[in-house]
């Protein structure tokens, strides 16, 4: 019996169990996969779209908090163009994530490579490292900004008993002294996070290619250069735009540490576009604030995209 | 069975629920700032000891109750009654979401006798919208202690902006980390409050009497600033004076190691209370050469125009008004009397230091503006910004002259 057929007429000779089945009516399995994400797309479309949309919407108006909205057209946007303010508050919020973001990246690198191997009371440290992450932002830069505090603080406390200073450090008191020290606040709240997301992308490289390196006669640090590096390009990918946006959309550890001091000069944008809404009580403003941010970050993780992808990509 | 238990419990738990938001519907709900917590507390738990209707107490924080109560405002779910600082009365009248009370008001039979610059700040366009709640009033606290180290007489305060800069030095010159003044150099309503009565006592103003120019440009206020900045620099003032956003308004007089700092009525029970050890006096603010000026504050008391209970809400604020509570809640727990028939009571009359306030605030000042927020309260605002550079910055004029220019931007922009 020929199992097959003849192939001239399409197999029609196969034994019926061997015959290609005719598709089904319907979609089918993927016609179930649309069922099952359409909660999602439901959360996605009334708790992001939707706003989005009325905030687009709400930039094109003269908004009052309190008050009848106007249509102005494209004044805000042209108001935006000339205002100082923001473009500096933009500025200095991309300063910050250019120094926060590399230096999240190498403590949580180092809290990884160190947590990877599973050796007794590694779930402990692991634990230990994310802990910080838990605690919300507000509540940590309050905790910070006494712990910073000259009068009280235990920094200034622990240099002074040490005769590293004579007196207490200003740590807020200037700019730059402000904005190294929410860095270290930011780097010890978010680096677990981090962390565990590169322990995921490390875990998941074959241990075979660090045995065979070793073979070959590769170091530890050669091992992390040529193998551990360029297999976690996704995850750092992931990690750099999830940091980028989050720097960038930096609010509450300002606004509680500093208040946008001294002399507004650690503004970040939210806490401009904050300002234009809720204290000077200008919705619209605050909107097109709004929507320039979100095309700033849109083609922030274009780029990104598009650097770190792989290479067969 | 399980499945029903579980049903009944939740059913039981919505039922509950829904009773409890029904009781809330029936009373009044009250927002007050954080400030006022220490005495509100018992006269709203006095009230609701004596009546059928309830006061249900929500206490905001400070710097967030005109967001607050804006939102809630914009989004029909203002409370009842609220208690705002005074200053911020224009702003929420001119926007309407205050209720006219001005035939309610003028039936009171002290109507008279409350403090005048709470009602002039509860008025818009000639109506009444808010009446005085609590009162306030800005002076300069010293320690008498430090004042004898330094030789100085402790009864003697200083009178004039040279006394004050002298002491301030002798103070300093103490050593081991003692500073003769101090002020929130980050902070703008805690100057507004503190700063503006040198300049005020001085001839000079920040704002015209209608809120809608800005006269910053003047020897007064450029005095002032000059004067702060000549004791920061001459180190008579602790470094942390420069980011101070408020949070050391108080505070860094606790310490002890702060000969002066310009401060309020409230500073008397706080220290009283948790410092007994502080030998502390309270005088007024000086001018330049003679005089003195103060900052009448506090919060007025007013019904959202969105209020569903405004009969209960007018009963509430009379009965707080009246003289047993003036006297019994507010003055027994520290605070000044709203009313001037009763700044002099059993309890001002055990501490002096209150009659000193209340005088204060009788003849205090307040400025008057639909932007106060903006203008002077915005810890990034043109206020706070003109004070860091004036101060610790690129000097006087440059500060009040940009200041100037931003004041009249806001003030122009509808």
């Amino acid at each position: 019996m020929d199992v097959l057929g003849d192939p001239a007429t399409g197999g029609a000779g196969l034994a019926p169990q061997m015959r290609p089945k005719k598709p089904r009516k319907g979609l089918g399995r993927q016609g179930a996969g649309y069922w099952f994400v359409l909660p999602c797309l439901a959360f996605t479309a009334v708790f992001f779209l939707l706003p989005l949309a009325m905030t687009i919407g709400m930039s094109f108006y003269q908004w009052p908090l309190m008050g009848v909205p106007s249509f102005n057209g494209l004044r805000n946007y042209l108001d935006l163009m000339h205002d100082e303010s923001f473009w500096g508050a933009l500025w200095f919020t991309t300063k910050y994530t250019l120094f926060v973001t590399p230096a999240i990246f190498v403590v949580a690198f180092a809290l990884a490579l160190l947590v990877k191997r599973a050796v007794r009371f590694v779930g402990v440290f692991r634990t230990a490292f994310f802990l910080p992450v838990v605690i919300g932002l507000t509540t940590a830069s309050l905790l910070w900004v006494w712990l910073f505090n000259d009068q009280v603080g235990i920094f200034s406390a622990i240099l002074m008993q040490l005769g590293i200073v004579s007196e207490p450090v200003q740590w807020l008191g200037d700019t730059n002294s402000a904005l190294a020290s929410l860095i270290v606040m930011v780097v010890w709240k978010a680096c677990g996070f981090t962390m565990v997301i590169m322990l995921v992308g490390m875990q998941a490289i074959p241990y075979d290619l660090y045995e065979a390196a070793r073979i070959d006669g590769a170091g530890w640090w050669a091992q992390q250069r040529f193998i551990t590096v360029p297999m976690m390009r996704r995850t750092f990918a992931l990690a750099l735009i999830m940091s980028v946006i989050g720097s960038y959309l930096a609010f509450e550890q300002f606004y509680v540490m500093t208040k946008g001091g001294p002399m507004n000069t650690t503004i970040t944008v939210v806490h401009w576009i904050y300002r234009a809404s809720f204290t000077y009580f200008k919705l619209g403003y605050g909107a097109a604030m709004s929507v320039v941010l979100l095309i700033v970050l849109l083609m922030l993780s274009v780029i990104q995209m598009i650097l770190l992808r792989d290479d067969d990509e | 069975m399980i499945r029903c238990n579980r049903w009944l419990r939740l059913w039981a738990c919505a039922t509950v629920l829904a009773a409890t938001h029904a009781q809330a519907d029936d009373g009044l709900s009250f927002w007050v700032r954080a400030s006022d917590s220490g005495f509100v507390t018992p006269v709203v738990n006095a009230w609701n000891a004596s009546h059928p209707t309830k006061v249900s107490l929500t206490i905001i924080p400070n710097d967030d109750f005109v967001t607050k109560f804006g939102t809630a405002s914009a989004g029909g779910a203002a409370p009842d009654v609220i208690a705002i600082d005074l200053i911020y009365t224009p702003e929420f009248a001119h926007d309407g979401q205050l209720t006219d009370i001005t035939d309610e008001a003028k039936k009171l039979p002290f109507y008279q006798s409350l403090s005048p610059s709470h009602m002039r700040l509860g008025t818009y366009q000639g109506k009444q919208y808010a009446l005085p709640f609590s009162a306030e009033s800005s002076m300069l606290l010293y320690n008498k202690t430090l004042f004898k180290r330094a030789g100085l007489n402790p009864d003697q305060p200083p009178k004039t902006w040279a006394e004050l800069e002298a002491d301030a030095k002798k103070i300093t010159a103490l050593g081991g980390g003692v500073k003769g003044f101090y002020f929130s150099g980050a902070c703008g309503s805690c100057n507004i409050f503190t700063l503006t009565p040198y300049v005020w006592a001085s001839g000079g103003d920040v704002l015209s009497a209608d809120g809608k120019t800005a006269t910053l440009k003047n020897p007064a206020l450029e005095g002032t600033l000059a004067m702060y900045r000549r004791m920061w620099e001459a180190g008579e003032m602790p470094a942390s004076a420069k980011t101070d956003s408020g949070m050391n308004f108080i505070n860094a007089f606790e310490t002890g190691k702060i000969g002066m700092v310009g401060s309020g009525a409230f500073s008397i029970g706080v220290l009283k209370k948790s410092h007994p050890e502080i030998d502390f006096g309270l005088a007024y603010l000086p001018g330049q050469n003679s005089g003195w000026a103060s900052f009448a504050g506090g919060d007025v008391i007013a019904i959202p125009a969105g209020s569903q209970h405004k009969k209960d809400a007018m009963e509430f604020i009379k009965w707080c008004l009246g003289e047993q509570v003036q006297v019994d809640q507010f003055a027994k727990n520290g605070s000044i009397p709203v009313r001037i028939d009763l700044a002099s009571n059993a309890y001002s009359k055990l501490d002096g230091r209150y009659l000193t306030a209340a005088t204060a605030m009788s003849q205090g000042k307040t400025p008057y503006s639909v932007k106060f927020n903006q203008l002077i309260n915005d810890p990034n605002g043109p206020w706070a910004a003109m004070i860091q550079e004036a101060v610790f910055g690129k000097g006087v004029d440059v500060a009040v002259s940009t200041a100037q220019d931003r004041f009249t931007q806001i003030l122009n922009t509808p």
